[in-house]
C-alpha cells in the first residue's frame, strides 16, 4: 500500500513541471538566465507605465493566454517582422496604422 | 557595428529587447555616429506616438467572458479526450514498472552525487497567475530613471518581486501584449495604401 502510494507520489511529482507548461507559462525558476534577464528588463518597464495602462496589459495577456497556440506563434512571428522593419518601412507602417484604424467602425 | 545593422536594432532597442552585448554595440556605435543617434531619437518618438494613439475599443463583459468560456470549454473538451486516450492505451503495469524505473534512477543519482539539488528560489511560485491576483499584488511605486541608469539595473535579483514570479510569461511576451492589436491586424495594415502611393499628377476623372 505505501509502495503504491510512494509511486504515485513520484509519478505526480514528474507530471507537474508539464502541467504548469500547458496551464501558464513556465516558472520563473525554469527560464533560462537570458529569459530572466529580459522578463526582469520587461517588469522595470511595465512598472513605470500608467496603471491603465498596466490594467489593459493585464487583459490582452488573459486574451493572449486564451489563444489557441498557432494563434500565439503567428502573433511572435508577427512580432519578429515587425522588429525587422528599418526606419522608412517603420515610419510607413505606422502610417498605414493610423489609416487602418481610423478607417475601422 | 555598422549603420544598417545599428538602425535594424533601434526598434528592439527602444523595445528594451536587446540582449546585453548588442545593446553595447548600438551604444559604442551611437556614441560615435550622429546620423544614428538622430534616427533612434526619431524611431522613440515614433513609437511613442504610436503608444499615445487610443487602445482598441474595450469589449464588453459579457462578450469577453462568453467567449473565453466558450475557448475554454472546447480546451477542457479536447484535454478531457486527450485523456481518455491516453488511459485507454497506456496499460497500468507500464505505468507502474516506467515510474519504479525512474524512481531507482533518482534514487541512484542522488547517491552517486551524495546531495541533494538545492532548493529553488521561487519553487512555491503559483503556476497559473489571474488577473485578480495581478491586481492584488502590491507593485514596487512607479520611479523614472535615466536610460544610463536603468540600463545598469540588467541583472535579475536572486528572488524576484512576487508580481514577476507570478506571472513570468506576461513579462516576457510584454512587448507583444504592448503591441497586440498591431500584430494581430499587422497583414491588413501591411496592405493598407496610404494616399501618396496613388500617382501624382493624376487629374480626378471628370464625372461629367
Amino acid at each position: 500500500m505505501r509502495l503504491a502510494l510512494g509511486i504515485a507520489l513520484v509519478a505526480l511529482a514528474l507530471a507537474l513541471p508539464a502541467a504548469a507548461q500547458q496551464w501558464g507559462g513556465r516558472p520563473w525558476h525554469q527560464l533560462t538566465p537570458e529569459e530572466q534577464q529580459r522578463a526582469w528588463q520587461n517588469y522595470q518597464r511595465y512598472q513605470q507605465l500608467p496603471e491603465q495602462r498596466q490594467r489593459m496589459i493585464e487583459r490582452r495577456y488573459q486574451q493572449f493566454q486564451a489563444l489557441p497556440p498557432q494563434e500565439q506563434q503567428r502573433l511572435r512571428q508577427n512580432y519578429d517582422a515587425y522588429r525587422g522593419l528599418d526606419p522608412g518601412q517603420r515610419r510607413e507602417f505606422v502610417e498605414k496604422y493610423r489609416r487602418w484604424k481610423s478607417g475601422r467602425p | 557595428m555598422r549603420c544598417g545593422r545599428a538602425q535594424k536594432h533601434m526598434t528592439a532597442a527602444v523595445d528594451g529587447e536587446l540582449g546585453p552585448r548588442q545593446r553595447g554595440a548600438l551604444d559604442r556605435h551611437l556614441a560615435g555616429c550622429d546620423p544614428c543617434r538622430r534616427e533612434l531619437a526619431a524611431t522613440e518618438r515614433t513609437l511613442r506616438a504610436l503608444d499615445a494613439l487610443p487602445m482598441e475599443r474595450a469589449v464588453s463583459d459579457g462578450l469577453e467572458q462568453t467567449t473565453l468560456r466558450r475557448v475554454r470549454l472546447a480546451a477542457a473538451e479536447e484535454e478531457e479526450r486527450a485523456h481518455r486516450r491516453w488511459r485507454l492505451w497506456l496499460p497500468i503495469p507500464a505505468f507502474a514498472v516506467a515510474t519504479v524505473a525512474v524512481l531507482v534512477l533518482a534514487v541512484g543519482i542522488l547517491t552517486r552525487t551524495g546531495e541533494a539539488p538545492a532548493p529553488r528560489a521561487v519553487a512555491s511560485a503559483p503556476l497559473k497567475p489571474s488577473a485578480e491576483r495581478l491586481a492584488r499584488a502590491q507593485p514596487a511605486p512607479p520611479t523614472r530613471r535615466p536610460r544610463a541608469e536603468a540600463r545598469q539595473a540588467v541583472e535579475p535579483p536572486a528572488e524576484p518581486p512576487a508580481e514577476l514570479a507570478a506571472a513570468p510569461d506576461l513579462f516576457m511576451n510584454l512587448p507583444i501584449l504592448k503591441n497586440m492589436e498591431r500584430l494581430e491586424h499587422f497583414e491588413a495594415i501591411q496592405t493598407t495604401t496610404l494616399d501618396d502611393e496613388t500617382p501624382s499628377g493624376q487629374a480626378e476623372p471628370s464625372s461629367g
